[in-house]
């Protein structure tokens, strides 16, 4: 039976990474699609005490059956409160949280995340969705995990359109803006893992993917990216880590696709 | 005796939604009003300014008809269901017309509408500072947003933004009375400071209840009537979207209509077909259970899922 667990897929490896950076007894803030499954999956496993928040103002949910959208009819039962967005984003507004998930369509060097625009602002070639509560949870949560598609477009030496600042342009930029939150951890990309310089606040190659190459990874990031002297291969999951993947948090295949 | 303010959609949006006016729509993917959304379209409303932290197809729908001139909003899209092609249609390519956008975050709306709701000018806030939000703006040109210092503090900075008080909200809720006092429970979105900022508002609601049900569980009214000028019995009135209680979301629809909208012929065969081909919100879900049938139908009704009672006695 366990060998059948063996394998894994990215967006399996993916969920399992983002899982490992939360800790127990954190207050999270939650999207959907992969933060989700690694949020719950942290919450089955080493972070029984996680408290997870979703903006539509869910707080501390339990749901019966994992939620498809951010303010999914499964959230409200079982939840210790239901509110609206001044409840779920006014708690990230205070700095009282400890996570938050992002994703966008750019990220730069130094984080700097965009879910705006390509191209022009004001005459763009594509129009995303705009920053919804993006820029509230980068400003306020006490650090953020960022999910990426990892191609060199999407990871330009100068985002398009700033929406959410991650360290601005490095060192003490951040800090110097007075945000409760301390900006990006770490991003869990398609290719790697990525964490930030504890000084220069710049964006370094942590691991890489199972069956990637630093090269490919370098190739597909748009300025030349620092690699880790220690750099290596992603911690591949524990086969019980998919099996409550598949069997538990996502059994219909609606996020994870099925191989 | 007061005077019940229940009547049709048509009524209510044709008596008080002019042209030009800037209108704020309640709901945050859960209970959304539709069935007041598609008589705005019905009834061709123009130059809309239409305020809401988060929009979805219901934004949509009425940038598509041409209802839309103007959006104050942090997010246009159906989150993992996909883009919203009229909005990007209108953004990227000006079809079916330009429109402009203040894009702000979802919390800085909500901080614009909880100042708008508590009578004060503006309200400082920590999100959008160093984003390019504050470096572009639309119609509101220097007053979308202001970089602040703190006058208690005067080494911090803030980003102030003005308070939000649209002409209008609509928004939809479980149950209301005749006088428009409205209950609603699950997600309340941007409730009730939307609608509370809003100088006067039309509800659409699952069930019309009597005065005395409001008073037995006045914790859970999120609206007094006195901000009600409408009340528009509505069942099944969010669909495509959830109300809590009553029916979940229809997210075959919802794929269906983003599918559909790709193309400006598409999404004017869907609208034929649900918007303008239907006379109201009955009509509608007569079309429904014709198309898809009874056990579909049935299938998005909530399961019984009931809270315990309170005591309010004394």
């Amino acid at each position: 039976m366990a060998l059948k667990y063996n394998d894994f897929t990215l967006q399996e490896l993916m969920a399992v990474a983002a899982a490992r950076e939360l800790k127990d007894g954190e207050k999270v803030i939650i999207g959907t699609g992969l933060p989700l499954l690694g949020a719950f999956l942290a919450q089955k496993t080493h972070a029984p005490n996680m408290v997870a928040i979703y903006e539509s103002g869910a707080i501390d949910c339990k749901p019966l059956v994992t939620p498809f959208s951010v303010a999914d009819s499964v959230l409200a039962p079982g939840s210790a409160m239901q509110g609206g967005l001044m409840e779920g984003l006014g708690i990230v507004h205070a700095g009282d949280l400890d996570v938050g998930f992002l994703g966008g369509a750019q990220i730069d060097r130094y984080g700097n995340l965009n879910t705006h625009v390509i191209g022009d602002y004001r005459n763009p070639q594509v129009r995303f969705a705009g920053s919804g509560g993006s820029n509230d949870i980068g400003a306020g949560c006490k650090r953020t995990i960022v999910m990426m598609l990892h191609q060199k477009q999407r990871f330009p030496e100068k985002v398009d359109f700033l929406t959410t600042p991650g360290y601005l342009r490095g060192g003490k930029e951040r800090e110097k803006m007075g945000f409760l939150g301390g900006g990006p951890s770490v991003v869990v990309s398609t290719l790697g893992i990525l964490r930030f310089h504890p000084q220069t606040k710049e964006m370094y190659l942590a691991s890489y993917h199972p069956g990637v190459t630093i090269e490919q990874i370098k190739d597909n990031t748009g300025w030349d990216l620092i690699v880790a002297g220690d750099v290596k291969e992603t911690e591949r999951p524990d086969p019980e880590l998919i099996r409550i993947l598949r069997e538990e948090l996502d059994p219909t295949g609606v996020f994870l696709k099925k191989k | 005796m007061k005077v019940s303010k229940v009547m049709t959609a048509k009524e209510a949006v044709a008596k008080f939604i002019a042209d030009g006016m800037t209108v704020g729509v309640g709901g945050f993917f859960h209970a959304i009003s539709y069935a007041i959304t598609h008589e705005i379209i019905r009834q061709q409303k123009r130059r809309l300014t239409i305020c809401q932290p988060s929009f979805n197809e219901h934004a949509d729908q009425m940038i598509g008809a041409g209802c839309v001139d103007r959006i104050v909003s942090s997010y246009v899209w159906m989150e993992v269901f996909g883009p919203l092609h009229c909005f990007r249609r209108a953004m990227e390519k000006g079809i079916p017309h330009k429109i402009e956008m203040e894009d702000y975050t979802n919390f800085a709306v909500m901080a614009r509408y909880l100042a708008g709701s508590l009578g004060i000018p503006f309200i400082p806030i920590q999100s959008m500072k160093g984003s390019d939000m504050m470096k572009y703006s639309s119609w509101m040109g220097e007053g979308k947003a202001k970089l602040i210092r703190d006058p208690f503090d005067p080494k911090k900075e803030y980003v102030a933004v003005p308070a939000l008080t649209p002409d209008l909200g609509y928004f939809h809720v479980q149950r209301a009375d005749e006088e428009g006092n409205c209950q609603m429970w699950g997600i309340w979105g941007d409730s009730p400071w939307s609608m509370r900022a809003c100088k006067q508002v039309i509800v659409s609601c699952e069930e019309i209840v009597g005065r005395d049900v409001i008073g037995r569980d006045p914790n859970r009214t999120i609206l007094p009537g006195y901000k009600v000028i409408a009340v528009v019995p509505a069942p099944f009135g969010a669909h495509p979207k959830h109300t809590q209680g009553y029916y979940d979301v229809d997210r075959d629809f919802i794929f269906q209509y983003i599918r559909e909208s790709r193309s400006p012929e598409g999404w004017k065969k869907f609208m034929d077909e649900w918007v303008y081909g239907v006379e109201d919100r009955e009509g509608y879900l007569k079309k429904y259970i014709n198309t898809y049938g009874m056990k579909k139908f049935l299938n998005l009704k909530a399961k019984d899922i009931s809270s315990s009672s309170v005591n309010y006695g004394f």
